[in-house]
């Protein structure tokens, strides 16, 4: 019973199929999947196992082929556009690999973004947008554009923004695979915060092991399904096989 | 997406990239600024002819008998040309001739125009003045008023007495102190006495003649004419509409018996009205007001297509920026009002160009010749709706394809 309540994602039998020609690729083959609130997960598997896919589906970027997807009580797979745009808008943050800042856009009005498509006014719109920004550490860099700021910098505006509207899940495509070491500790660091002492949850796909390792349960997907719901990733090897 | 906010995007969109916005809004702007320089001049010259012209210039109810059309309507044949340079010209025999056949109640005056000299008062001078020989009564049917002194008289006439009715503009030129009644001006070798002063008159032709000056028909015939005993127009002026075109039948009969044309040949002289003239302008402003809207229509098709293709190359570039839009919430219809807003903004500031450039040409119309210019109110108003039209209608195939973008492969495009 508190299980169920808790649950912020549920998928049964989640497809996803793409057509490359006269070819159809099986990108996912029935994904069962079940995330709680304020779990921090690293999503792990081999290049073409299906995790970009099954990101962009839990997202609602994308629509599944088959299956069901169930996010906080509410069934996602007949949705439209809009209500879909919605879910992203509110539900949703993301944050991808090579950041997709808008170049020409300060720190701030990047952040702010959600919010507009939210329909929040001008004034508290500057205002959560500031405080998402001084969370990640970037209050002195508000009126930065991209180009000013240095990779790690520029991933936290990406969480910054990823977090302004407040969504039930953050989701995280590889957040650290265009960062060095360093940066990418930062990155975890501002993660570890998140799902400690703001209670996010936390879905993140890498590859590399010592990031996957700060996450408290750890996914693998191989060849669109899943292979385990909870690697051991002590023994690489289980997982790299 | 609120339009206060797409406007503010697209207005620092456009900003981003000025030189290439204001090139793909050449078509626009050429179409808008010949819109608003046609109609400026158009309206303007409407006006000048309504309030100016017509009324006082040529005389309400005035007809003139000229050797040749002073103004042509439509176009003129070379042998059209060459019978009217056979025509005879005017003399004082004419004048008996009109003011016989003329019905009574009418006023029959005549004048003769040497062109442009110069006059001088002691060390003053003022040059590129109009000279003219007139009947007394000439004046008052042109409708031009005496300010000071007095207009020419019968007695002058008669007398063959050399005075002058002289232009406010030379009034103030070569007497700026002191009055000019009384005193002695010279045009070339001859003097005459400044009896008299117009009222200033201003505008297109009003300008020429308040630097005119009016001598008695006999004293200049006999000193400054450069065809002595010949005339340039006589003039009726009738009480009525329907007493000037009565007038005008029997001054023609007159004329034709008095040069014994016979029933097949032509007048050798023109009949001249200001509802002529009148309707040679509207002639021209009907051309003008018809191939106005294709001219624009061209311009606006040419500048909206660039528009299109402008915004379509737009959002092709910013696939990317869409994918990450689509990514944290915009709906279609936020990324349709966005590019909507976009075009229409882009070619609302072309119209609005246009409308700078539009009125500027017609004030140095209006500075360099004497076309008055006056934009009326409406022309801006409809400047800014085809602008906006212009863009909505560019902007909607390149703004829907934006919008139905796919999140995804928006977010991976290179
Ligand atoms: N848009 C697409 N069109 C066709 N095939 C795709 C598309 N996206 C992903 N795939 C295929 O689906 C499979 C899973 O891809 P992806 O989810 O990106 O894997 P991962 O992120 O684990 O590397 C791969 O075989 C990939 O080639
Ligand atoms: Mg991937």
């Amino acid at each position: 019973m508190d299980a169920t309540r808790d649950l912020v994602i549920m998928t049964r039998g989640l497809t996803k199929d793409y057509q490359m020609g006269s070819e159809t690729v099986h990108a996912l083959r029935g994904v069962d999947l079940e995330i709680r609130r304020n779990e921090y997960i690293a999503v792990m598997g081999p290049s073409g196992s299906g995790k970009s896919t099954l990101m962009n589906l839990i997202g609602c970027l994308d629509t599944p082929s088959g299956g069901e997807y169930v996010l906080n009580g509410q069934a996602v797979q007949d949705l439209d556009d809009d209500e879909l745009a919605r879910i992203r808008n509110r539900e949703i943050g993301f944050v991808f690999q090579t950041f997709n800042l808008l170049p020409r856009a300060s720190s701030l009005h990047n952040v702010e973004l959600p919010l507009i498509y939210g329909g929040v006014g001008s004034a508290e719109r500057r205002e959560r947008a500031e405080e998402a920004l001084r969370m990640v550490d970037l209050g002195d860099r508000m009126e930065h554009k991209p180009n000013e700021l240095s990779g790690g910098q520029r991933q936290r505006v990406a969480i910054a923004r990823a977090l302004v509207n407040r969504p039930s899940i953050l989701l995280a495509d590889e957040p650290t695979g265009n960062l060095d070491s360093a940066t990418s500790a930062e990155i975890m660091a501002v993660f570890e915060h998140l799902h400690k002492n703001s209670g996010q949850t936390i879905i993140m796909v890498t590859h590399e092991y010592d990031i996957a390792a700060h996450a408290e349960r750890v996914i693998t997907l191989r060849d669109g399904q899943i292979e385990s719901l909870d690697a051991d990733i002590t023994v690489p090897h289980a997982v790299a096989q | 997406m609120p339009l206060l906010e797409g406007l503010r995007l697209a207005l620092s969109q456009i900003w981003a990239h000025k030189l290439k916005s204001f090139f793909s809004l050449v078509g626009v702007i050429i179409g808008i600024t010949f819109l608003i320089a046609v109609i400026t001049i158009v309206e303007g010259m409407n006006r000048y002819v309504r309030e100016d012209f017509a009324g006082s210039i040529f005389g309400i109810n005035t007809f003139t008998v000229v050797r040749r059309p002073s103004i042509q309507t439509g176009r003129t044949t070379e042998e059209q040309r060459r019978r009217y340079a056979r025509n005879p010209r005017l003399t004082l025999h004419d004048v008996d001739v009109v003011r016989r056949s003329a019905p009574p109640g009418v006023t029959v005056t005549w004048d003769s125009d040497r062109g442009f000299d110069q006059v001088r008062y002691g060390e003053r001078e003022r040059k590129n003045i109009r000279v003219v020989g007139a009947s007394e009564g000439y004046a008052t049917v042109q409708g031009w008023e005496v300010a000071r002194g007095r207009g020419l008289s019968p007695l002058d006439e008669r007398r063959g007495l050399k005075v002058a009715v002289i232009g406010p503009d030379i009034a103030q030129r070569l007497f700026p102190a002191e009055s000019p009644l009384g005193k002695e001006i010279r045009v070339g070798p001859y003097r005459f006495q400044v009896v008299g002063v117009f009222e200033k008159r201003g505008g297109l032709l009003g300008g020429i003649w308040d630097a005119a000056i009016l001598l008695p028909f006999s004293a200049y015939d006999e000193t400054l004419s450069r065809d002595p005993g010949k005339l340039d127009e006589i003039s009726v002026k009738a009480p009525t509409e329907k007493a000037m075109n009565d007038a005008m039948s029997a001054v023609e009969g007159g004329l034709r018996a008095d040069r014994r044309l016979r029933p097949a040949r032509d007048n050798n002289f023109q009949l001249q009205t200001s509802s002529g003239l009148l309707s040679a302008w509207n002639k021209i402003n009907n051309v003008l007001l018809t191939v106005l809207p294709g001219l624009v229509s061209i311009a606006l098709v040419v500048g909206g297509i660039v528009i299109m293709n402008i915004m379509l190359v737009s959002v092709s570039q910013r696939t990317r920026e869409i994918g990450l839009r689509k990514a944290v919430g915009a709906r279609q219809s936020d990324v349709l009002v966005q590019f909507l807003a976009e075009s229409s903004v882009l070619s609302l500031v072309g119209a609005g160009l246009g409308v700078g450039i539009g009125v500027g040409l017609a004030r140095i119309v209006h500075a360099l010749t004497p076309l008055p210019a006056s934009t009326p109110l409406w022309s801006l108003g409809l400047a800014v709706a085809l602008g906006v039209v212009v863009g909505l209608v560019s902007g909607v195939y390149p703004a829907s394809r934006a919008a139905r973008l796919d999140p995804i492969v928006a977010l991976h495009a290179e």
